[in-house]
């Protein structure tokens, strides 16, 4: 008996952590259909702006993606909190591997819907917040947006970016062709909260927080890849080190199929 | 008396032709200041050509050294093919950048990673 101790404590460890990410996956999938809405303060300092902080009627858009976040993410129960005068429990989100920024969610205790969120960069730095101020009485409705899953675009940015080393927990989910005028391809790579913008373009961009770039051969000249977001400085440029060409013939054919994680 | 009379053509006779013969044939003969006329002028020459001599020595003396290979004095055409080489270099170097498209503003980079976060941020 006191050796199956230990055993049964780590099934119940084991046991709990599974509840606290299932718990917020439902609360997300409630997310999905339902919001709050009121007064809201949105504070923005990565990419950075002018003026940082807004108001607005709703919580912005987060393009959770639950089973990458599953993957990539120790979801942890924090404290009960009030926000904006309604008990919320928060949920902490943990990168399991790499330097990818961690977030906190504070959800509805009656309503089960998020009330704020927070990103924070790898070194505690506030990027991005938005939390309710004041909730009006009842939740609204929200239409259905699917989001792509970019199943089989891995392959694909492979092929067409050969040496390109993808952040860790990272994976290509939607690509589409940039603005006629602009030429390129824009990727998206997420872990499951985070997102990165990959783009192949045909002109450089200046280097910045957030922001690296590599030149490369493309089947029509000098392209540029850039890679944007908040990771710091060497892992941006890590990324990029060894690409060397690029192919955008497979990129530019990429159809997006349904999302996977619907 | 007729304006065409003989005695107007005929040379006055105030001299005589014996006075002329002697004058020529003094004329002729070497005298004193014959004698030494071609020395002095030897003299005068060889001290003139002496001159120019050493006018011509401080005039090369003063002239720039001598270049290795012949200039003439129509410019040469490889030299204005060098110059025009240049030209052409110089200007390439210059209008290149320009030609070169610029590098966007960060701003770019942070729109497209806008566009990816999600509506409302």
């Amino acid at each position: 008996m006191v050796k199956l101790f230990p055993v049964v404590a780590l099934l119940l460890l084991g046991t709990a952590h599974a509840t606290d990410a299932d718990d917020l996956a439902a609360a997300l999938k409630q997310a999905r259909q339902w919001t709050a809405r009121g007064q809201v303060e949105v504070s923005v300092f990565f990419p950075p702006r002018t003026t940082p902080t807004r108001a607005a009627n709703a919580l912005p858009a987060v393009p959770f993606r639950p089973a990458l976040l599953a993957r990539n993410f120790t979801v942890t129960r924090g404290d009960s909190e009030a926000i904006a005068g309604r008990l919320s429990t928060r949920f902490d989100l943990t990168p399991r591997q790499g330097a990818a920024a961690r977030w906190s969610l504070w959800i509805d205790r009656v309503w089960n819907v998020p009330l704020a969120f927070e990103e924070r960069m790898p070194d505690g730095t506030l990027a991005r917040r938005a939390a309710f101020l004041k909730v009006n009485g009842t939740l609204a409705r929200v239409p259905v947006q699917p989001l792509p899953s970019g199943t089989g675009l891995g392959t694909v940015l492979k092929s067409a970016l050969p040496g390109l080393r993808l952040p860790a927990g990272f994976t290509p989910v939607a690509a589409r062709a940039r603005a006629e005028g602009q030429g390129g391809t824009e990727i998206t790579l997420s872990d499951g909260v985070n997102v990165l913008a990959l783009i192949v373009a045909p002109r450089n961009v200046r280097p910045a927080v957030g922001v690296a770039s590599v030149r490369v051969q493309g089947r029509g000249g000098v392209r540029f890849v850039w890679l944007v977001g908040n990771l710091p400085e060497s892992a941006l440029k890590t990324a990029l080190a060894n690409v060397r060409q690029v192919d955008e013939a497979g990129l530019g054919t990429f159809a997006e199929p349904a999302d996977s994680n619907r | 008396m007729s304006q065409f009379e003989p005695d107007m053509f005929e040379p006055q006779r105030d001299v005589s032709d014996a006075e002329l013969d002697a004058l020529f044939a003094q004329a002729r003969e070497p005298n004193e200041a014959d004698a030494g006329a071609a020395e002095r002028f030897l003299v005068g020459h060889r001290a003139r050509l002496t001159q120019l001599q050493a006018i011509q020595a401080q005039a090369v003396a003063a002239s720039p050294a001598r270049p290795l290979w012949a200039t003439p004095n129509k410019p040469a055409t490889w030299i204005a093919a060098a110059l025009a080489s240049a030209a052409v270099i110089a200007g390439v170097g210059v209008l290149r950048p320009a030609l070169m498209p610029a590098d966007l503003p960060a701003s770019a980079a942070y729109a497209v990673y806008q566009d990816a976060l999600g509506e409302g941020w």
